[in-house]
């Protein structure tokens, strides 16, 4: 079994090796930023600033900066926008973000074209979009490891006011939390996590690192810090078995050919999804009778 | 001294009859050329798909042939080419094509067939050669026996067009096959020297000329193929290229200067700590200061210098 998970080389390869780094670490940033931004309800925000950190990852291909400054200075950016438009009021949320994706995607149209007349960098497209993480030049591991240093350490010191304004942004206001700073914090801090999960699965897919193991935690964790470590543990879980199973696909068709680590990455997401849905349903079935709308204002008692 | 307002005035009238009159003489002479275009083809309009290609027909067609190239910018991929308007304007009112085929410039025959032409002359690199779509490493110009091939075909559609320079055209055509005579020599010389050396590329652009020079290119084909299309290589096969460098298994590296991605950045520097030396290839031809017997030789000779003095050649 083990023989057949690891293929040969896997663990002397020196592309794998970091891989595996980038992949945890990013898989950390991306679990705890996600856990907030699905009880905040910011999903497609999320989304977006994906969508604006594609404009900036081209943007930097086109000007010959690193891709990492360009995701994240795109997604920031981006963050500002939809902050200035009204990103507050549920309301005006939608609007907002689907404003600041539509111009983002045109801008990404034009830097990907721009690239093909102007550079000899090829295949931009693709690596912009879908990534991959053995293509990671081994010199942006320092300048990962310190952003998801500095976004874990952001979310660190605004967890409280930020937690409360995310379950009940009325009590939060009540006991004197300035909702406007802690959510303009906060979506630069979501900036910065999808800029770093695009450089591991390309700038379209990083919602699914983002999005996909919280949103599986919160179906079953009862307390805030199972919720965080059960996310990071799910988001490790599909970067790490991802890199494997591209690792193996080499020899599965025979043909020399990998296939792309992202599919097996956002696979991995999607199938943790499914498995933790129907634990937490049958786990339902079996204790209460209450129905499901009930089980979300339970988070009040995590403030 | 400040010249007065009526001196103003006077200057501009004579600008302006001036303008008048050059204005004048440009439309006329446009209409004059556009009316000898119509009766009496004097020069023949070509498009080389790929420089080289139109480097060749201008060395056949001289001064009979106005040529324009379509792919000619070393500072881009030809595999991410996008068409412009202008490109296909130029296509539209060509006498005489030469295109590559093999899918490297595809766009060339849509164009050809939204702009059709019954008497316009368009020479298939691929279908000359006799080669099936299925061929795998499309860049058939770095082939040694290619060029003298496409100028007889481009002497042949020169002619039918033009017949009454017929005899010029075929004189230019000898001159470019005894000019081609330096790098076939060049060539056996690498070989009887150099036969079997291994080396390694990014990607499979020279792999014709490196086989035609005898070398053993040992970069696995499914890299060069991944780094070509732009999808990432797998990590066994980046690992197999460092290992080629790190062992100094190989005595250079053929770098495919237009087709960059960080993969090859990476092992390009791999390259250059484990003193292995780089030897920059092109998808088209560089310019300015290049023909093409020139340019292949330049290349032949940059591997030399890479084996014999383990220098590096980074750029054209």
């Amino acid at each position: 079994m083990v023989r057949f998970l690891f293929e040969p080389g896997l663990f002397s390869n020196d592309t794998v090796r970091t891989a595996l780094l980038l992949g945890a670490l990013v898989s950390i940033v991306s679990g705890v930023v996600g856990v907030f931004t699905v009880l905040r309800g910011q999903s497609f925000a999320g989304h977006a600033l994906t969508d604006v950190a594609t404009a900036g990852g081209a943007g930097a291909s086109l000007a010959a900066l690193s891709p990492l400054v360009g995701f994240i200075g795109g997604g920031v950016i981006g963050a500002g926008a939809m902050d200035a438009i009204g990103v507050q009021r549920v309301k005006d949320r939608d609007v907002a973000t689907g404003v600041v994706l539509g111009a983002a995607t045109g801008l990404s149209a034009l830097f990907l074209y721009l690239i093909t007349l102007q550079t000899t960098t090829t295949g931009s497209t693709q690596s912009i979009l879908f990534g991959s993480v053995f293509t990671v030049a081994p010199s942006t591991v320092p300048d990962v490891l310190v952003l998801s240093a500095v976004v874990l350490a952001g979310v660190t010191l605004i967890r409280r006011p930020l937690l409360m304004s995310s379950i009940s942004p009325e009590l939060a206001a009540a006991r004197g939390v300035r909702l406007r700073v802690v959510g303009l914090i906060f979506m630069v801090m979501l900036a910065a996590a999808v800029g770093l999960s695009a450089i591991v699965i390309g700038s379209i897919l990083s919602t699914a690192l983002l999005i996909g193991p919280p949103a599986s935690a919160l179906r079953v964790a009862s307390r805030l810090s199972h919720a965080l470590v059960l996310a990071c543990a799910l988001g490790v879980a599909a970067t790490w078995l991802g890199v494997v199973f591209a690792y193996d696909s080499y020899y599965w068709l025979g043909s020399g050919r990998g296939l792309p680590v992202s599919f097996f990455v956002v696979a991995d997401v999607a199938a943790e999804f499914v498995v933790v849905s129907l634990v937490a349903w049958r786990r339902r079935q079996r204790t209460t009778a209450l129905p499901e709308s009930l089980t979300v204002p339970e988070q009040v008692g995590w403030v | 001294m400040i010249p007065g307002k009526g001196a103003i005035t006077r200057r501009r009238a004579h600008v302006a009859t001036g303008l008048l009159s050059a204005a004048t003489i440009v439309v006329a002479s446009l209409v004059q050329a556009s009316l000898a275009g119509a009766s009496s083809p004097t020069v023949i309009r070509a498009v080389g798909a790929e420089n080289e290609y139109a480097n060749v027909i201008a060395q056949v067609g001289g001064r009979y042939v106005n040529v324009t190239s379509i792919m000619s910018n070393p500072n881009t991929d030809p595999h991410s080419f996008e068409v412009s308007t202008s490109v296909a304007r130029e296509i539209a009112s060509a006498q005489l094509i030469v295109q590559n085929g093999v899918g490297y410039d595809t766009f060339m025959e849509q164009l050809e067939s939204s702009s059709s032409n019954s008497s316009r002359k368009v020479i298939s690199v691929q279908s000359l050669l006799g080669l099936s779509s299925e061929v795998k490493n499309p860049h058939l110009w770095y082939e040694p026996t290619t060029m003298p091939l496409v100028a007889q075909s481009v002497e042949h559609g020169l002619a039918k067009i033009d017949p009454a320079h017929g005899a010029y055209f075929e004189r230019r055509l000898t001159t470019f096959d005894s000019s081609f005579v330096p790098l076939a020599r060049a060539i056996s010389v690498f070989r009887a020297e150099f036969k079997g050396v291994k080396v390694a590329t990014t990607e499979p652009v020279a792999d014709y000329l490196l086989k035609a020079l005898g070398l053993d290119n040992v970069t696995p084909f499914s890299f060069q193929a991944d780094v070509m299309n732009g999808v990432d290589p797998s990590p066994e096969d980046i690992a197999f290229q460092q290992k080629l460098f790190t062992d100094h298994i190989v005595k250079l590296f053929c770098y495919n200067a237009q087709v960059i991605s960080p993969v090859t950045t990476s092992l390009r520097d791999l390259a250059k700590s484990s003193h292995v030396p780089v030897v920059a290839v092109y998808e088209t031809m560089p310019v300015p200061g290049y023909d093409y017997q020139s340019w292949m030789l330049a290349e032949v000779h940059a591997l030399t210098r890479a084996i014999e003095r383990h220098e590096s050649t980074t750029s054209l």
